[in-house]
């Protein structure tokens, strides 16, 4: 079943073109990298599906089950199932991240007309994630991010994303700044949530995540537009020659 | 000026001679005007738009003083029918909707809080307070005035050796409110930490002045504020450390840090220090902002909505002072009362 549709993408900010034309379909079940060298483009992307403010879009349609996303809220996108695990999650002192957690559940309930989590419920269920993401549990208490080194944010995403329960998983360069033992458990909180319901965008520099998270479909990102298409291979390749033989073809 | 303060003090059953007296030294001395430093940003002469009435003079009558500092205190000394001398013990509560001029003394562990038990127009409430050694006193004044009511306060506390001042003051409501506090430490050992918040809304205007004075070695002093200002409020800090010659490793730190919900809200905030010996420790900050974007962002791509999301932080914000108040109801009902006066409303995410 369809799930992301983009047609014809353009973005700019502050009157520059980011996304020049980009076209992508993305199906339920299905797990979609997206590569390509900084400045390409990727973040803009992200950005652009969470429902981030500061790009205008020029031209082209997005649609996500059905609905004109481009239409919704930020707020909206991500009680309707998108989540984008941010490249740089920000730090919210004074907001703990129990407040947080539950706020942002209780959100999209609300958003699906059911009533407010059970706290007796809730409290289980957000530890047994908290230590499937190797976390410590002290963390609940603590503010938002705050204080967390970057392979900690990181992870604190993933246990976002593990809470929530998201029909998109958009994520945005989740690998940079993890060593090895924290790349394979966010790797593993990734592929958990892998089902026949659920979509995967994983936008990457690197093709290291991908050793872990094995895509369907791999596409080259470069000047705003996705100039290349294909299977799990084409990572491989792409590690070895790196972008440059690409701008030749 | 001040006709109203006359009639309202000439209405009572009886103005006794030391009463009148402090009424003519009131008329004689008049109240600091804008051109005093201390009073630039907040114009007394707001008074005059009460009535009679609404001045409500204490019909008491209890110790005079024989000279006045300035037309403040002989403003309050009228309006309270002078002094009363009480000392406190345990947990105490006294009521900062009433005129009232207090002296107090303070031994062992006292926890005070100062609060509007009688609702009122106006209230000037003036209190000296002398900590004895090794004493400590936990103080809590919260103001949480109705958006018409005018209030004076006026702290003096006088801490001595090994004697410890813990003080929170919150500052939620008043259309005109204006809070002197001087703390003195005498005596070597001594200390004081003070957390404020001032947060207001609509046209409101609330000024916080201090003066913290170390005038004995080994004293040390905190004051952190934090002000959220919204709608076409006003708020004024200013927090005044003064390190006498003989007060030798005296460490102290003044923050006041505020946000500002709106394109109309004004903040004048002003940390002074003014250090008389070369042995000490003095560090001193004033920052002014508004909502982190990006953590906006942050909230609203889990679902929270933008007025969701502003709350949450702004909250956070003054939660870093509120966090402080030791009585738990206490905390629960300011905390309450911050979020029911934000502009967005009370959409916290409750914990």
């Amino acid at each position: 079943m369809n799930m992301l549709e983009i047609k014809n993408l353009h973005a700019s900010v502050e009157g520059k073109d980011i996304l020049k034309g980009i076209n992508l379909k993305i199906n339920a079940g299905e797990v979609h990298a997206i590569m390509g060298p900084n400045g390409s483009g990727k973040s803009t992307l992200s950005n652009v599906l969470a429902g981030r403010e500061d790009y205008t879009i020029t031209e082209g349609s997005v649609t996500f089950g059905g609905k004109d996303l481009l239409q919704l809220p930020a707020e909206i996108r991500a009680c309707e199932g998108i989540f984008l695990s941010f490249q740089y999650p920000v730090e919210i002192p004074g907001v703990s991240n129990m407040v947080f957690l539950k706020a942002a559940i209780n959100a999209k309930r609300k958003h699906q007309g059911q009533p407010e989590i059970e706290a007796v419920d809730f409290l289980a269920w957000v530890k047994d994630r908290v230590k499937k993401m190797s976390m410590d549990i002290k963390m609940l208490q603590r503010g938002v991010n705050e204080g967390f080194s970057g392979g900690e944010k990181k992870r604190n995403e993933i246990l976002q994303m593990l809470l929530l329960e998201p029909k998109l998983m958009i994520l945005d360069e989740t690998d940079s700044g993890l060593d090895i033992d924290a790349l394979k458990i966010v790797a593993e909180g990734i592929n958990t949530m892998r089902s026949p319901e659920r979509a995967t965008l994983l936008v990457t520099h690197y093709q290291r995540l991908l050793d872990y998270v094995k895509p369907d479909f791999v596409h080259v990102l470069a000047g705003g537009r996705i100039i290349k298409s294909g299977g799990p291979e084409l990572a491989r390749e792409l590690e070895e020659k790196g972008y440059g033989w690409l701008d030749a073809a | 000026m001040l006709n109203n303060i006359t009639t309202a003090l000439e209405a009572l059953p009886a103005l006794p001679a030391p009463r009148r007296a402090a009424l003519d030294a009131l008329l004689k001395q008049g109240l600091p005007g804008k051109k005093d430093e201390d009073w630039r940003h907040t114009d007394l002469s707001i008074l005059d738009q009460l009535s009679a009435a609404d001045i409500a003079p204490s019909a008491l009558n209890h110790d005079y003083p024989s000279a006045y500092e300035d037309g403040l205190d002989a403003l309050n000394t009228a309006l309270s029918g002078g002094t009363q001398t009480r000392t406190l013990e345990g947990k105490v509560e006294l009521d900062t909707g009433l005129h009232q001029r207090l002296k107090l003394k303070v031994s062992g562990d006292v926890e005070l809080v100062l609060q509007d038990i009688t609702p009122s127009r106006f209230a000037t409430f003036f209190a000296e307070i002398e900590v004895a050694p090794n004493s400590r006193l936990r103080l809590l004044r919260v103001q949480q005035a109705d958006s018409q009511a005018q209030r004076l306060t006026n702290l003096k506390i006088l801490l001595a050796r090994d004697a410890q001042l813990d003080a929170v003051t919150v500052d939620l409501g008043g259309r005109f409110v204006r809070n002197d506090l001087y703390v003195h430490l005498n005596e070597p050992g001594a200390g004081v930490q003070l957390y404020g918040l001032y947060a207001p809304t609509g046209s409101e205007h609330v000024d916080n002045h201090s003066w913290i004075h170390h005038r004995a070695p080994h004293c040390s002093s905190r004051e952190f504020f934090r002000g959220v200002v919204s709608g076409s409020a006003r708020a004024v800090f200013n927090g005044k450390i003064f390190v006498h010659e003989k007060a030798i490793k005296t460490d102290s730190e003044t923050r006041v840090a505020n946000l500002l919900l709106s394109k109309t809200a004004e903040v004048y905030a002003k940390p002074e220090l003014e250090i008389y010996n070369d042995d000490v420790k003095c560090a001193h900050g004033a920052t002014f902002g508004q909502l982190d974007e990006d953590a906006v962002y942050y909230l609203r791509a889990r679902g929270l909505d933008r007025d969701m999301a502003r709350a949450l932080l702004t909250q956070a914000f003054a939660q870093e002072i509120i966090e402080h108040i030791s009585n738990d109801e206490l905390r629960e009902k300011i905390t309450q009362r911050f979020l029911s006066r934000l502009p967005q409303g009370n959409t916290s995410g409750k914990a």
